[in-house]
């Protein structure tokens, strides 16, 4: 400690706190309480209306047991690998796309950014028409080639597939956005040396934006990778409510089945543990990835 | 020569990217014009040759009046109340020294990456404890306790606020509270708006946790009005009646976003950074 530097104030504190206090009571309450009880209920029985019973490790036993869980673990990596990286790497060559100095690309990047004002419920209304087989512009494209539309949000194949375009097409201008930010930070002096040595244009992609966006892409991965461990839950619950035959039912959906429809809220605490772990982990091996690939 | 092509090529290319990613939204504008027969059509229309109107008045007596009002009211409900709780409280992380401050903030921090779907039942379960399901207290509190972002966003803006401008205040004899609202406040205007336009978006288009906390009618948002009408739900009411909903609902962040995609860009930036 510095001995020049004044002891805490007792008045700053007390301002500080007061500062702080109305934040903090509503976190505690809603946010802090609500994970601590996540995690306490996995060891009880409940059903939001009986007298919570201790059943100990019941429920975490259960989920080895349960083909559902390993079902529902199934799909939720399905998500994963079918939106995290097409979403990266779409995000990344568009916003290298419309990273343009020429006038009028900011206003032709709204473009790009639109989608973002669309919620689950309205982009469920316009997506379930366009994969609807029967009528308009999807059913109409199949027609023209001869062919009769799938019925992909009825398709046990197609179902979690169609779920994930409608995911990418949603989640694709924040990820824009942020490598836009990136490239921006990029220094020119770079490109330049690039060109004195004659690298060609997807050498320099490769060779000098890639890498000097690594930071951005982390951040990238691991909102994607939350989104799509968690993000299928309105949209699957709105347009396929998991099926056909718990095709779409990712953990997040399971869980919130076995606590809505079920009311066996304990289980669904330790299916929120469980999908918790998973995202954790995955977030760590990506983190350990990307470090070890920087240095 | 070659680099007036390239820039042409460029262009074009920007452009036609750009048109096949909002080509969605067009149809939808466009479809909530048109008449059963026209959208259901084949070949299939992108414009509609006779606008129908009605599909508004239809689409509008479906979700009603009151479910907009209550759209707004949460909306502004849960912006005004995060930004009165996390501005105090990122000023005291930023600039008062106190114990325990680094503390707090990392506390603050610790649930930024747990996603907001994994809490959905357990705050349920407190908010229905609190006897607050079915009123706006419990749609509103527990989205405005979400307070990680907020907090960090703004603690990193007063942050970079010199201390210099806080001590001249205090020295001029003004409290916390005084320099906080008079001096730090005023210039946290761009970083303000910033947030108040993501926050604007993402309250707006939440649709789970409305649709737990207050599902009925004096409560209904538009998300929840809206989700029911998705075609594969097998309702009576045409697609493009549906779009219109999807269109009322979507006008008012569609006009928010164009009138302040600036600032939501620096919101989405000043979150995404660690």
């Amino acid at each position: 400690m510095n001995p020049k530097r004044p002891k805490y104030n007792l008045s700053d504190t007390l301002a500080a706190w007061g500062l702080i206090a109305p934040a903090l009571i509503l976190f505690i309450i809603f946010i802090l309480i609500p994970v601590l009880a996540a995690i306490g209920l996995s060891f009880f029985s409940w059903n939001f209306f009986n007298t919570p019973a201790w059943i100990g490790g019941d429920n975490f036993a259960r989920l080895f047991s349960d083909p559902e869980v390993a079902q529902s673990i199934g799909v939720t990596f399905e998500f994963v690998i079918l939106g995290v990286v097409p979403t990266m790497i779409i995000g990344f060559l568009l916003a290298v796309l419309v990273n343009a100095n020429m006038p009028g690309v900011g206003v032709l990047r709204v473009l790009y950014f639109v989608p973002v004002v669309v919620s689950a419920a309205v982009s469920a209304v316009l997506w379930g028409f366009l994969f609807d087989p029967r009528q308009g512009p999807g059913a109409a494209v199949f027609r023209f080639f001869g062919a009769t539309a799938p019925d992909v949000l009825n398709s046990q194949l197609l179902a979690t597939p169609a779920l994930v375009v409608i995911m990418i097409w949603g989640g694709l201008p924040i990820v824009v956005i942020l490598y836009l930010a990136g490239l921006q930070r990029i220094s020119p002096d770079l490109y330049d040396a690039a060109a004195l040595d004659g690298a060609s244009r997807w050498r320099t992609l490769w060779s000098i934006t890639w890498p000097n966006v690594s930071s951005t892409t982390l951040v990238v991965l691991v909102l994607q990778i939350v989104g799509f461990v968690s993000g299928a839950l309105d949209l699957a619950l709105i347009l396929t409510k998991g099926g056909p035959i718990n095709a779409t039912r990712a953990l997040g959906l399971y869980s919130y089945q076995e606590a809505f429809a079920s009311q066996d809220v304990g289980y669904a605490a330790a299916l929120s543990v469980l999908q918790l772990v998973i995202i954790v982990s995955i977030v760590g091996v990506v983190q350990a990835i990307i470090r070890r690939a920087n240095r | 020569m070659i680099i007036g092509k390239f820039r042409l090529g460029r262009y074009t290319a920007i452009t036609l990217v750009g048109l096949a990613i909002a080509f969605p939204l067009f149809y939808l504008l466009s479809g909530s014009l048109m008449s059963y027969s026209e959208i259901s059509s084949y070949p299939p229309k992108i414009f509609t040759s006779a606008p129908q109107w009605s599909n508004f008045s239809e689409a509008f007596s479906y979700l009603t009046a009151r479910t907009i009002l209550n759209t707004f009211i949460f909306v502004f409900g849960v912006l005004l109340l995060q930004l009165a709780i996390c501005l105090p409280a990122a000023f005291a992380l930023a600039k008062i020294r106190f114990r325990g401050s680094t503390a707090l903030f990392v506390l603050f921090l610790i649930p930024i990456f747990v996603p907001v779907n994994l809490l959905l039942i357990p705050t349920y379960i407190v908010t229905f404890q609190l006897g607050l399901i079915g009123t706006f207290a419990g749609m509103i509190l527990p989205v405005a306790g979400q307070a990680s972002v907020g907090v960090l966003l703004f603690r990193q803006f007063f942050a970079g606020l010199p201390d210099g401008l806080m001590e001249a205040a205090r020295l001029d004899g003004a409290n916390w509270f005084q320099t906080f609202f008079l001096v730090a406040l005023p210039l946290a205007r761009p970083i303000i708006a910033a947030y108040s336009v993501v926050t604007f978006l993402t309250a707006w288009n939440l649709y789970l946790w409305p649709l737990l906390a207050g599902p009925g009618d004096e409560t209904r948002v538009l998300t929840v009005a809206v989700a029911p009408l998705a075609t594969s739900q097998f309702t009576n009411i045409s697609p493009s009646v549906g779009f219109a909903a999807a269109v009322i609902a979507m006008v008012p962040v569609l006009a928010v976003f164009i009138a302040f995609q600036k600032w939501f860009s620096r919101g989405v930036i000043g979150s995404g950074l660690e």
